[in-house]
């Protein structure tokens, strides 16, 4: 039976949880980072993207609504996570519009259900379901420290080429999207892991946590790899070293 | 190891040689008392200002140019927009709030407003 980890020692658990099947080494985020893809890759991207990150605010709704009201500091978290998605400023997945409609896609292809792989709809439906189904501190884990928290390690590989004038050429302006979530989620994946290592408190959530936070990372991947597998590969061919998650 | 130092509530933190870190996440990490409130650069509670190595900062973040603006001279900076890949020293207004707040237009507003409540 497992026993309560102290908090260095779970923090590494769900650090290790994400190690070796991280979303910046998958195909796609790999030949976005080398300058391979063109506009039109980055459309498809953006219309999968959407269905992902669009309902965000919903998942982390879901997580608020299942957090007891003595986790103040949780709760405070998550409805601040979910201002600064729809209402702080510009609203992100209009800037992720914003993206696409300068890779030459319209808003109507990107609302559209219909125009997403299978893997980008299971990764919403596993978001939604760990929202919805899990406590609270492992929903964080999953959605927070599993997924958001490793957007800065993404971003920051594929935000230098974008905006590189030789590269994919596009405009600060055009890109904010992405430069935005650099920051931002550096500092959401902190408090989100803050907020897994105060209430998950027993043996079995600490386990659950980092069980679901593996689940996280590999969802993502799968996503991510999808994406290169049915608009880049029947361009570009099979990715030369395409890693497979253990 | 590079060190932050967070001078106004008297912490250190080392980061890894080779590794850019952002301010904030450090901060936060390791109860450095920095006050923030937004993480994307909007509410500017996050304020610092550089006491050394301004070199071992990453040029300013659009954001920050925005947000911030003749401040950057001065060597103020958002945490949560900034990246250090050596050693700095950093202090801040514990007390400090949002950019607007701060404001004088903000001062004008909130005067306005008391007096408004004051005639209802």
């Amino acid at each position: 039976m497992a026993e309560l980890l102290n908090q260095d020692e779970f923090r590494s658990a769900l650090e290790g949880a994400m190690a070796g099947r991280q979303a910046k080494d998958a195909s796609f985020s790999q030949a976005w980072a080398t300058g391979k893809l063109e506009r039109k890759h980055f459309a498809r991207w953006a219309e999968n993207h959407y269905h992902y990150v669009g309902p965000f605010a919903d998942y982390l709704a879901y997580i608020y609504a299942n957090t007891p009201d003595t986790a103040t500091d949780a709760k405070d978290f998550l409805l601040q996570n979910m201002w600064e998605e729809e209402i702080g400023d510009v609203r992100h997945t209009d800037l992720l519009v914003r993206f696409a409609e300068a890779c030459g896609t319209t808003e109507e292809a990107i609302v559209d259900p219909t125009n997403i792989t299978a893997a980008t709809r299971g990764l919403q439906s596993w978001c939604y379901a760990i929202a919805m189904r899990e406590h609270f501190a492992v929903a964080t884990a999953a959605l927070v420290v599993g997924l958001e928290s490793q957007v800065p390690s993404i971003y920051r590989k594929q935000y230098p080429p974008l905006i590189d004038p030789s590269v994919y050429n596009f405009t600060e302006d055009e890109a904010e999207f992405f430069d935005l979530h650099i920051t931002s989620d550096e500092i959401h994946g902190e408090r989100g892991y803050q907020i897994v290592l105060k209430y998950a408190d027993t043996p079995e959530l600490q386990q659950r946590c980092i069980e679901v936070t593996r689940d996280g990372a590999d969802m993502r991947f799968a996503y991510t790899k999808a994406l290169y597998d049915t608009y880049v590969a029947p361009d570009l061919g099979v990715w030369d070293g395409e890693l497979v998650p253990a | 190891m590079p060190v932050i130092r967070f001078e106004t509530s008297g912490s250190e933190v080392e980061f890894p040689d080779g590794e850019d870190v952002n301010v904030l996440r450090v901060a936060i990490r390791n109860d450095c008392g920095v006050p923030w409130k937004c993480a994307s650069g909007l509410c500017g509670t996050d304020r610092i200002t550089i006491v050394e190595g301004a070199e071992n900062f990453a040029p300013p973040r659009r954001r920050e140019r925005e947000r911030l603006g003749e401040l950057l001279d001065e060597g103020v900076r958002l945490a949560c927009q900034s990246y250090v890949s050596g050693d700095a020293t950093v202090i801040w207004d514990p007390d400090q709030k949002t950019i607007d707040e701060d404001s004088r237009a903000g001062k004008r507003l909130k005067a306005q407003w008391l007096a408004d409540e004051d005639g209802d």
